[in-house]
């Protein structure tokens, strides 16, 4: 690279565009965004539905649009990007090594760099369904990729197995699309993704959402002829006798994100085995000096509001490490998920400064009460895993609590799911 | 017995099913299961008025850019996604089109717009 890069993101999408906004606000001269497809915004091109925004900008919005206000902001401040361009490696130096067919290979030590790779889904092998491999087994995001931007349908007859928000969303749009769905099946007694995509996605267009439900078997020679389908028991075995059998030419899969972190770590970045993103605290400063994280790479979030924001405050610190070439951890407080909590991000705080803690639960629950240690309390009428759980905590109640060393959050609840 | 709905609010991770009671005539008689007031509105809204923002694309013809993603301007009663997804395959589109560039006026007289939601330069600009 010819000139020093101040602040070098890596991925385009909410999370790396919010992040290299914020790291040329806060004064970065050069950020400069890496992307390895050919356009800026991450999954937000393909996602053509509307529920984007409604926090960050008070405004319904489809991924396109939402994408479109950030591009245009970041293109105004004078962010550079380079598409089509892989990051192949990162060392614990901050030294990035990347790919392209055009600028060919390139290696360069940012002042700062911000992890913003997302999430990539779950496939059929990492669920493991028993059967022929046939054609018409596809990832649920794969599937609205080609459905949304190539204009290809990969099928006329559908079941989808997990009820994310991605899977159900699909239900939907190919319904619309003329093809027929016959059932969305989900393992667990509850949806996996928001009520508002399971009333307006699936209940709209009858189509069937079965609980405590899995694909045992995908039949089929070259194409997907047809699935079974099982009940299964409390610790989530097909029970015998409970099979079903669904035709159909094509089984998309959506069974849930992973954070993408192989570069994490490659650089040694501390990952979360539970969250399986990086350990960060306040500043979203992972394990690596330099190396800040924000948006689906941390956490897999539901709403593209949050990615946004938590990609910011990891822009924010980024452009003051390039600065000042250090960032003291922002990690005199440990946080820890207590009872029915399954992870908390940030993992540290100041224990100074206002913050935002995200969780979510393990068991859904009625009249819940989340309490971060004695600080704050606050009730909710229920409680979801599929729905971010957020607290806002105020500096000076916890600098008068004057925590030493840990605060844990605790979920109680008064009812059941 | 009379006649009943169930409807599911999505005023908050709870769900709440609430029943919706009917005396003989079918005027709504009476409301079982939500949670709170706000339950109580939407619940009423959904059934006098149930309406959606639809979302779908626009064959271009463009190899570069085969799909263009198109809304409602507003939201549009449930029972015409279908008849307005119809329109939605049929209509021609010539490129420039700017996001919120109206695609079609007043769509089957549902009172909305079809607009835009993407850029399509065309051939002639960059993407
Ligand atoms: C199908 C689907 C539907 C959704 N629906 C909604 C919704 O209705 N409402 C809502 O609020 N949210 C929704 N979300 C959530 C929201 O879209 C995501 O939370 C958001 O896209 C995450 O942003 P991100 O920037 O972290 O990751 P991404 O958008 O995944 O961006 C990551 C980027 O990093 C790039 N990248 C990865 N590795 C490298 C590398 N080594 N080198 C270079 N580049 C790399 C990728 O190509 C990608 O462009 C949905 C998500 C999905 C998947
Ligand atoms: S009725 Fe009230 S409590 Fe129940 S889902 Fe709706 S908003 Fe939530």
């Amino acid at each position: 690279m010819a000139s020093r890069v101040d602040v070098a993101v890596i991925g385009a999408g909410p999370a790396g565009l919010a992040a290299a906004i914020a790291a040329r606000e806060q004064g970065a001269e050069k950020v400069l965004i890496i992307e390895r497809a050919e356009q800026l915004g991450g999954l937000l091109p393909q996602c053509i539905h509307n529920g984007f925004g409604l926090l960050y900008f008070e405004q319904d919005m489809t991924g396109p649009e939402y994408e479109k206000a950030f591009i245009a902001k970041a293109m105004s401040l004078g962010v550079e990007t380079r598409l089509e361009t892989m990051v192949i490696d990162l060392d614990a130096e901050r030294g990035i090594t990347a790919v392209s067919r055009k600028h060919g290979y390139m290696r360069f030590k940012p002042g700062a760099v911000v992890l913003a790779m997302g999430c990539r889904e779950r496939s059929r092998g990492a669920v493991g369904i028993p059967g022929t491999r046939p054609a018409g087994v596809l990832t649920a995001g794969t599937c609205q990729r080609f459905v949304n931007i190539e204009g290809y349908m990969p099928g006329t007859r559908y079941v989808v197995l997990g009820s994310g928000d991605i899977g159900m969303i699909m239900a939907r749009r190919l319904t619309l699309e003329g093809a027929k769905v016959e059932a969305v099946v989900e393992i667990m007694p509850w949806p996996g993704g928001l009520i508002r995509n399971e009333v307006q996605c699936l209940h709209d267009f009858g189509i069937p959402l079965l609980l405590e439900s899995t694909v045992t078997f995908i039949h089929g020679e070259e194409r997907v002829e047809g699935v079974t389908v099982c009940r299964v028991d409390a610790e989530r075995r097909p029970v015998e006798g409970t099979e079903k059998s669904y035709p159909c030419d094509c089984l998309l899969v959506s069974a849930g994100l992973i954070p993408e972190n192989e570069l994490s770590r490659k650089a040694g970045v501390e990952l979360d085995p539970v969250t399986g993103g990086p350990v960060v605290d306040q500043n979203r400063q992972t394990s690596v000096p330099g190396v800040f994280a924000g948006g689906n790479v941390v956490q897999v979030h539901d709403l593209v509001d949050w990615v946004s924001w938590e990609a910011e405050a990891a822009g924010r610190a980024a452009a003051r490490f390039a600065d000042k070439g250090e960032l003291k951890a922002a990690a005199g407080v440990r946080v820890m998920p207590g009872d029915n909590i399954k992870y908390v991000v940030p993992h540290t705080i100041s224990g100074r400064e206002d913050v935002t803690l995200h969780m979510r639960v393990t068991q859904p629950g009625l009249k819940a009460t989340v309490k971060a240690g004695g600080i704050l309390s606050k009730r909710f009428r229920s409680v979801r895993p599929s729905e971010m759980v957020v607290l806002d905590l105020k500096g000076e109640a916890l600098k008068e609590a004057g925590l030493k060393g840990e605060l844990v959050v605790d979920c109680e609840m008064r009812g059941g799911g | 017995m009379a006649p009943k709905e169930t409807i599911i609010c999505i005023g908050c991770p709870l769900g709440c099913r609430v029943t919706v009671i009917q005396d003989k005539k079918g005027n709504v008689a009476g409301l079982k299961g939500a949670e709170c007031k706000q339950g109580q509105k939407y619940v009423l809204e959904e059934l006098k008025n149930p309406v959606r923002t639809l979302t779908a694309t626009v064959p271009t013809g463009d190899e570069g850019f085969p799909l263009l993603p198109v809304r409602t301007s507003l939201s549009i009663l449930k029972t015409l996604l279908k008849p307005v997804m119809v329109e939605t395959a049929r209509v021609k589109v010539k490129p420039p089109v700017k996001a919120g560039d109206v695609i079609l006026k007043n769509v089957k007289r549902t009172g909305a717009d079809l607009i835009a939601t993407a850029d399509w330069p065309g051939s002639t600009g960059e993407g």
